[in-house]
């Protein structure tokens, strides 16, 4: 009993990380149709910003993160305007996307490894101590994570729900042509779009850079794991995919109890190929 | 003009097949056909990508997996249980086909766009994890090592040969399966598939069909891979030979026949040259796919189709200059 | 009010518009009929900036439109209704309807322009909680022209409002029109195939044959039977 409570708490932990990681690849998808595969380096942006920020500058956290988030702004709307508008224009723009994509995660994360070394680095915990209740037994940095994923998220449907942005990036995503009828500008939601996703995807790095460790390689495997959680949840669709992370980060902790860690990747394979075929629109479908 | 758009281009592959058959005599080194044994190699990795990618349509990530899939199943037959590699690389070609068309081409048909592209990545990047799962098998991290070269005692000119046989036999199947039918009805499919619907092309067929060549004869490049070069190991599947592959096809020239099989060239033997920049050398190969893609999209292929044409404008007008006189 | 010189549209190769020059004065009801596939979705698309046109002038309160992005024209307060709807699946009928006032012009007059809405269409006050994906046809043609009236519009470019829906929820969409142009002055070009129905609301029409303006004639001139041979 004790142990299953504790694991799944710490699946529950995990996936809430791995919730935050998802979005931003949700996000772009949903209202640009483009799949970001350089999603995994872009977390890792962020992770490294505030780091250098901490150590290098001595910041205090709270400003170091929001100078990271500023810049991953930009850079989002950077990459759209330079390399990801221009290839929409092109026939073959869904696969030329992923490609480009591919090759700017290889050279931000070499650029990484040039600027901050190969040796894995780690941002501190906000908090420390644990909390006991009973025989659950929880650390206060995780707890806090916890929260912060579900401020995080509960912000982000406000902004979806109630800013013109936030309607109009959702009005994109269900109907392009509708948006058009309506008057609002593609170009500037798409641009507003990377680069609020990158901002998610950079937060979700810092997230994941205090409870994990950083090196500049670590990426690609936050990335396969973001593939899959979106398609499990259905891709576009941030609920699902909220969902679907908070399901394979506690089906994760429970094959890491009871199978070991090594099974943990063929399991999410598993799931994978099992919701491919029967539901490839996802566990939920919608949109965003 | 055409039938000097088609001499010269014949000329070049005849030139280009004459040199590659009397290279190693030319006294070339033991590095250097080293390397070209690995560009005979990746150059058939990428033309079948391209057959998948550039002509089907069909968004693959995953086949560096079908080049472990065939280079694995046939090392292990030929090491552990001492079978004749003429007999384990087809083998291993059929393994991967096998496992590739249950995998990914069944699944395929019934998926579009973006998603072949995740679950064909993900394939790929499972293999890793299966492998070091099954040490005792697969060696697995370690890899294989001392894997039976083609015949016992082969030297490198040996193993220049036999690759080169490969390299010339499969990329000649490739070319047969552009220009076949079902190379015409691929790109009717990628270019509309209504279009191709109304011709009576049957998409699921085609699709199948396409996957089981492409992983079959990227299942024996693998075959060749193990037993020219002599080891394998999961670091074949990590992230550089996949981007060298992709940087190779588009840079070359995607949609083309000739395309990566250039592509392969120039990045194979512009990798060794690469080195010399160490650590950058990556970041150059990430710069280079994404700057081939944003303002080169058909490759070097395209470059040299706007060679052709401005010399036969030139050549055009002065025999029509000569006509007059 | 609109003024289309001299209008070319292609679609890649095929040339859909050929020099087709027409006017709309403020306050009016025009009609536009014609084949199907002879242009006049294409044309309303060529006006709106959604496809926009190769050569010729659009001219909209005496400014050149016929360079700006559709966003800029919507901005303006011309608005096309498509054929398609193309409505917000998953949001509900007031979320949609709000959207319709997104250019900054039309967000300062949605309480007004919510009333009229409404007063015209009293079924979306009730629905207004609804998704847009569980509504009927001819409540989701309902919720297309009402989001087209909260962009402050005005001129109405209405593609085949009438198409597909029951003879009853025609009548209500016509009358709706009609109300529309009566009593808020809002100037409508129409395009539909129940030439009856859309010669009784418009004062001049005009029909699109093969990409080209074949006639036009006021309404009270009107034969039927030679609309009807243009036809053929």
């Amino acid at each position: 009993m004790e142990t299953i409570v504790n694991t799944l708490i710490s699946g529950l932990i995990s996936g809430s990380l791995y919730a935050a990681m998802a979005l931003g690849l949700t996000i772009i998808y949903g209202v640009s149709r483009v799949f970001n595969f350089g999603h995994g380096v872009v977390a890792l942006i962020g992770a490294y910003l505030t780091w250098m920020a901490l150590q290098s500058f001595g910041v205090p956290f709270l400003p170091a993160t929001l100078f990271a988030l500023a810049a991953m702004f930009l850079l989002g709307v950077g990459i759209y305007r330079l390399a990801i508008k221009p290839l929409l224009q092109k026939p073959n723009w869904e696969f030329s996307t992923v490609l480009f994509m591919l090759g700017a995660g290889i050279l931000l994360e070499n650029v990484l490894l040039q600027l901050f070394g190969p040796r894995v680095k780690s941002i501190p915990t906000f908090l420390t101590g644990r909390l006991i209740i009973g025989f659950v037994e929880i650390n206060g940095h995780e707890l806090a994570l916890i929260a912060i994923v579900i401020i995080f998220i509960i912000l982000l449907s406000l902004f979806f729900k109630y800013t013109r942005l936030g309607q109009a990036m959702r009005a994109v995503a269900q109907s392009i042509p509708g948006a058009r009828v309506v008057g609002i500008d593609i170009d500037r939601i798409f641009s507003y779009t990377f680069g609020l996703a990158f901002l998610v995807t950079g937060f979700s790095g810092i997230l994941l850079g205090t409870k994990y460790y950083l090196n500049p390689h670590i990426g690609w495997e936050w990335m396969v794991k973001g593939f899959v959680i979106t398609t499990f949840g259905g891709l576009g669709s941030t609920t699902g995919a909220i969902y679907a992370a908070i399901i394979l980060g506690v089906v994760e902790a429970l094959a890491t109890l009871y199978l070991g860690a090594i099974w943990v990747w063929p399991i999410w394979f598993g799931m994978f190929m099992i919701i491919l075929l029967l539901r490839p629109q996802g566990l939920l479908g919608g949109r965003l | 003009m055409n039938a000097l758009k088609f001499n010269w281009r014949t000329l070049v592959v005849i030139l280009g097949i004459i040199f590659l058959l009397i290279y190693p005599l030319l006294g070339a080194s033991s590095y250097m056909r080293h390397l070209f044994v690995l560009f005979f190699i990746w150059a058939i990795v990428a033309a079948n990508w391209n057959l998948l990618m550039g002509y089907a349509g069909i968004n693959s990530l995953g086949n560096i997996g079908f080049l472990a899939i065939g280079g694995y199943v046939s090392g292990i037959l030929a090491k552990t249980f001492g079978l004749s590699p003429w007999l384990t690389i087809p083998i291993g070609g059929l393994t991967t086909c096998l496992l590739v068309t249950v995998f990914l081409g069944l699944p395929a048909l019934r998926l579009s766009g973006i998603y072949i592209a995740l679950l064909t990545l993900i394939f790929a990047d499972s293999l890793p994890s299966i492998l070091t799962q099954t040490r005792e098998i697969t060696g697995g991290a370690m890899g294989l090592h001392e894997i039976p070269p083609f015949f016992p005692g082969m030297t490198k000119t040996g193993a220049y040969y036999v690759s080169l046989t490969f390299f010339l036999v499969i990329l000649y199947i490739v070319y047969r399966v552009i220009h076949s039918s079902s190379g015409l009805a691929f790109v009717a499919l990628r270019d509309s598939e209504n279009f191709a619907y109304c011709l009576g092309v049957n998409k699921f067929r085609e699709r199948l069909k396409v996957f089981a060549i492409a992983s079959f004869l990227t299942g024996i490049a693998g075959g060749v891979y193990v037993h020219a070069l002599g080891d394998i190991s999961p670091t074949t599947l990590g992230i550089e030979p996949f981007l060298l592959t992709i940087a190779m096809i588009e840079l070359g020239g995607v949609g083309t026949f000739a395309g990566p099989i250039l592509g392969a060239a120039v990045i194979v033997f512009g990798n060794e040259f690469l080195r010399l920049a160490d650590t950058l050398r990556l970041t150059l190969l990430g710069a280079l796919i994404c700057l081939t893609i944003l303002f080169f999209p058909g490759g070097l292929m395209q470059l040299v189709d706007q060679v052709e044409r401005w010399v036969i404008r030139l050549l055009t007008k002065r025999r029509d200059l000569s006509k007059k006189e | 009010m609109l003024e289309v010189r001299n209008l070319d549209s292609f679609y890649g190769e095929l040339q859909v518009l050929r020099q087709v020059s027409l006017h709309v004065d403020a306050g009016e009801v025009v009609a536009l009929f014609g084949p199907n596939g002879h242009g006049k979705s294409t044309l309303l698309k060529a006006i709106s900036g959604l496809h926009p046109p190769t050569a010729g002038s659009v001219k909209f309160q005496g400014e050149e439109i016929a360079k700006l992005p559709a966003h800029k024209i919507v901005e303006r307060g011309l608005v096309y209704i498509p054929e398609e709807r193309h409505l917000f699946p998953d949001m509900t009928v007031m979320e949609n309807l709000l959207l319709g006032a997104y250019p900054p012009r039309a967000r300062k007059r949605v309480k007004s322009n919510l009333e009229f809405v409404f007063h015209i269409f009293p079924k979306l006050e009730m629905r207004q909680k609804q998704l847009c994906s569980t509504l009927s046809g001819g409540e989701a043609r309902m919720v297309a022209i009402a989001r087209g009236l909260m962009s402050e519009t005005g001129l109405l470019l209405v593609d085949e409002p009438s198409i597909g829906l029951s003879p009853g929820m025609r009548k209500a969409v016509f009358e709706a029109i009609a109300a529309i142009n009566r009593e808020r002055g809002i100037t409508i070009l129409i395009v539909e195939q129940e030439i009856e129905n859309a010669l009784a609301l418009s004062n001049r029409f005009y029909l699109l044959k093969k990409g080209q303006i074949a006639f036009e004639r006021p309404t009270d001139q009107v034969d039927i039977a030679e609309i009807e041979k243009a036809y053929f």
